[in-house]
């Protein structure tokens, strides 16, 4: 399905875009993810397609904001029956979508007395019991504890597939897009990239999506050389260099950023100089983030590594020493600009 | 330490602290309530008889507070419900001036009346040519309590459905529910804490209202007026039977209300 929508107040948006099965749209907060989909939903003035002109009653659209907004007077199955028309089977219908969400057990209570989780999935059979053609999903992540995220996660993606609903997802969360079947990440109103995640996420196409997508380090420098199988790329005063691998559209001389992620650096200090990519840098920092260290080093250039605990072992890190670190070719993410 | 010594010392730190404003609340609430009791003792209970006429004044006040409080529902509350949702420039203006009524002593209300639907008035002089005379009349008794009792429903209710989150309501309308729909199966419902809340108040202003309905209806007397009637021509004892009577038809319906709100906070 594709979606095409402009908006002018509160925030200025101008989004096209398919939505293919799960489907999230990554972009920082304030940048009017809600408001798109409010738009979608009808609930805010805008042009777009498709359900453009219609009135929101008549949208054939599923809207889960965030907090799921469950009527707080309505136990679970009346939530879930409210859009249903009134008649004998109603209960019945309810009973059923709830069953198949996993939650017929928990039909006689009220919202206040369920789990974040579980408020979730009633808002998510409420909001199928109309038939929507497109889900729309306010950060569906934010409001679930991180212990049961993930499986509450799974259990939600697994679900949409079942029931057959293509679905958009706005979320400021990396981990969300990786399991989506299709992404696109808003910047500054326009969507900046979209394909699947994995292509996404290996080829930021701009500095911008790049840090969306938890690239922490980012070089300015110049193709020196490209060859048959990958680039060289230069710093500015050519104080340092980097293989890559090759990259389409690009040729000798041309400005770019080279982007890294702090978790493809690995410590080569047993490599020395004549292996690729190693470079010789001092430790300026050293932050503990859960059983991984976090390393700031500078020299030549400066770079921000990510150790996972396995690297650590019998490594003595010390601030202000040298250390050799080094990135595989492919690691190594070029953009022009 | 030793432990009755810390015992000891957390409650001498009590002690100090708690006493006096429990001490002051007994007293304030005696205080309050004093001179109901007095009502008690005052009432002659061998001799509880009604003036004449009293009965009248109960049934007046009885249908016509009932048919007051169905026209200021029944107006007030789409004025409430536009009050709450529509936002645009220049309201802090209407709010003002919707104030004006709720602020306005009663007899200076009556007194404003007066002047408009009075027949002398052209707008009471339209009234009257339509055969509908706003002086002295049961209409002009029941314009007057609506006047008494709207700006205080409107007040409550507008507050009540402010208290409605908006999500809830465009969700409604993303689940194939019209405005309409919405409003009777999401808005109403959980507004009524306070809709309720302002029912009662609305019941009590128009039960109660003296200032405005002395001037401009004095005639048909309800309970208020004929209290002050009774208080004129027989003095203080003739007036408890009919003031009984004006506390257990005024409050019980808001009390009642008033405590099963409390009570019914969470769902």
């Amino acid at each position: 399905m594709e979606i095409r929508y402009l908006l002018e107040k509160p925030v200025t948006l101008d989004i096209q875009m398919q939505v293919r099965d799960f489907t999230v749209l990554l972009g920082l907060s304030g940048e009017g993810k809600t408001m798109l989909l409010k738009a979608i939903a009808g609930l805010i003035p805008a042009h777009g397609h498709p359900f453009g002109g219609l009135a929101a009653e008549r949208r054939p659209i599923g809207y889960l904001p965030q907090g799921y907004a469950l009527f707080p007077h309505l136990r679970a199955w009346e939530n879930v029956a409210f859009p249903l028309p009134r008649g004998a089977g109603r209960r019945a219908q309810a009973m059923d979508l709830l069953t198949r969400v996993g939650l017929v057990d928990l039909a006689e209570r009220y919202p206040a007395a369920l789990s974040g989780g579980q408020r979730q999935r009633v808002a998510l059979a409420r909001a199928l019991a109309r038939r929507p053609e497109l889900l729309l999903l306010d950060e569906p992540t934010s409001a679930l504890d991180m212990a049961t995220r993930d499986e509450i996660l799974d259990e939600l993606i697994r679900e949409v597939h079942d029931f057959g609903v293509p679905v958009l997802a706005v979320s400021h969360d990396p981990h969300l897009a990786m399991l989506a079947d299709h992404m696109a990440v808003l910047l500054d109103g326009r969507i900046a990239q979209e394909g699947p995640p994995r292509a996404v996420f290996a080829r930021p196409a701009t500095m911008g999506v790049a840090r969306l997508l938890g690239f922490r380090n980012f070089l300015a420098g110049r193709i020196e050389e490209i060859e048959g199988a990958g680039m060289v790329v230069a710093g500015a005063g050519a104080d340092w260099r980097l293989r890559t691998g090759l990259q389409h559209g690009m040729h000798a001389g041309m400005a770019v950023t080279v982007a890294i992620r702090s978790e493809d650096l690995v410590p080569g200090d047993a490599l020395g100089v004549s292996a690729p990519n190693a470079l010789k840098l001092k430790i300026v920092s050293l932050r503990e983030e859960g059983v991984a260290l976090r390393v700031r080093m500078e020299g030549a250039l400066s770079l921000d590594m990510l150790l996972p605990r396995l690297q650590c072992e019998g490594r003595s890190l010390v601030l202000g020493t040298e250390l050799w670190v080094q990135v595989a070719p492919e690691y190594v993410h070029v953009m022009a600009g | 330490m030793s432990d009755t010594a810390a015992i000891a010392i957390t409650a001498s730190r009590q002690l100090p602290t708690r006493w006096p404003t429990t001490l002051t609340a007994i007293a304030v609430l005696v205080f309050l309530l004093a001179p109901f009791a007095a009502l008690v003792f005052a009432t002659d209970w061998h001799d509880f008889q009604f003036a004449p006429g009293d009965l009248d004044a109960i049934r007046v006040s009885l249908f016509y507070s009932g048919l007051a409080l169905m026209l200021v529902v029944l107006a007030g509350t789409p004025l409430a419900w536009w009050l709450a949702h529509y936002h645009y420039r220049g309201k802090w203006l209407v709010d003002a001036l919707l104030l004006l009524p709720l602020l306005t002593p009663p007899l200076a209300m009556g007194i404003l009346l007066s002047s408009l639907y009075g027949p002398y008035s052209p707008v009471g002089g339209l009234f009257s040519q339509a055969g509908l005379y706003l002086t002295n009349t049961a209409p002009a008794f029941v314009l007057a309590q609506i006047y008494g009792a709207m700006p205080y429903y409107v007040l409550a209710a507008r507050a009540a459905f402010e208290g409605v989150p908006e999500e809830l309501e465009q969700i409604s309308r993303t689940l194939g529910r019209n405005r309409w729909q919405t409003f009777w199966w999401v808005t109403l419902p959980l507004a009524r804490l306070g809709l309720t809340a302002g029912v009662a108040l609305a019941w009590v202003r128009a039960m109660g209202e003296f200032g405005i309905v002395l001037i401009v209806a004095y005639f048909p007397q309800g309970i208020p007026v004929k209290l002050w009637v009774n208080l004129q021509d027989m003095g203080l004892s003739a007036v408890y039977p009919l003031l009984w009577v004006f506390f257990l038809v005024a409050v019980p319906l808001p009390l009642w209300l008033g405590l099963r709100s409390r009570r019914q906070g969470m769902f």
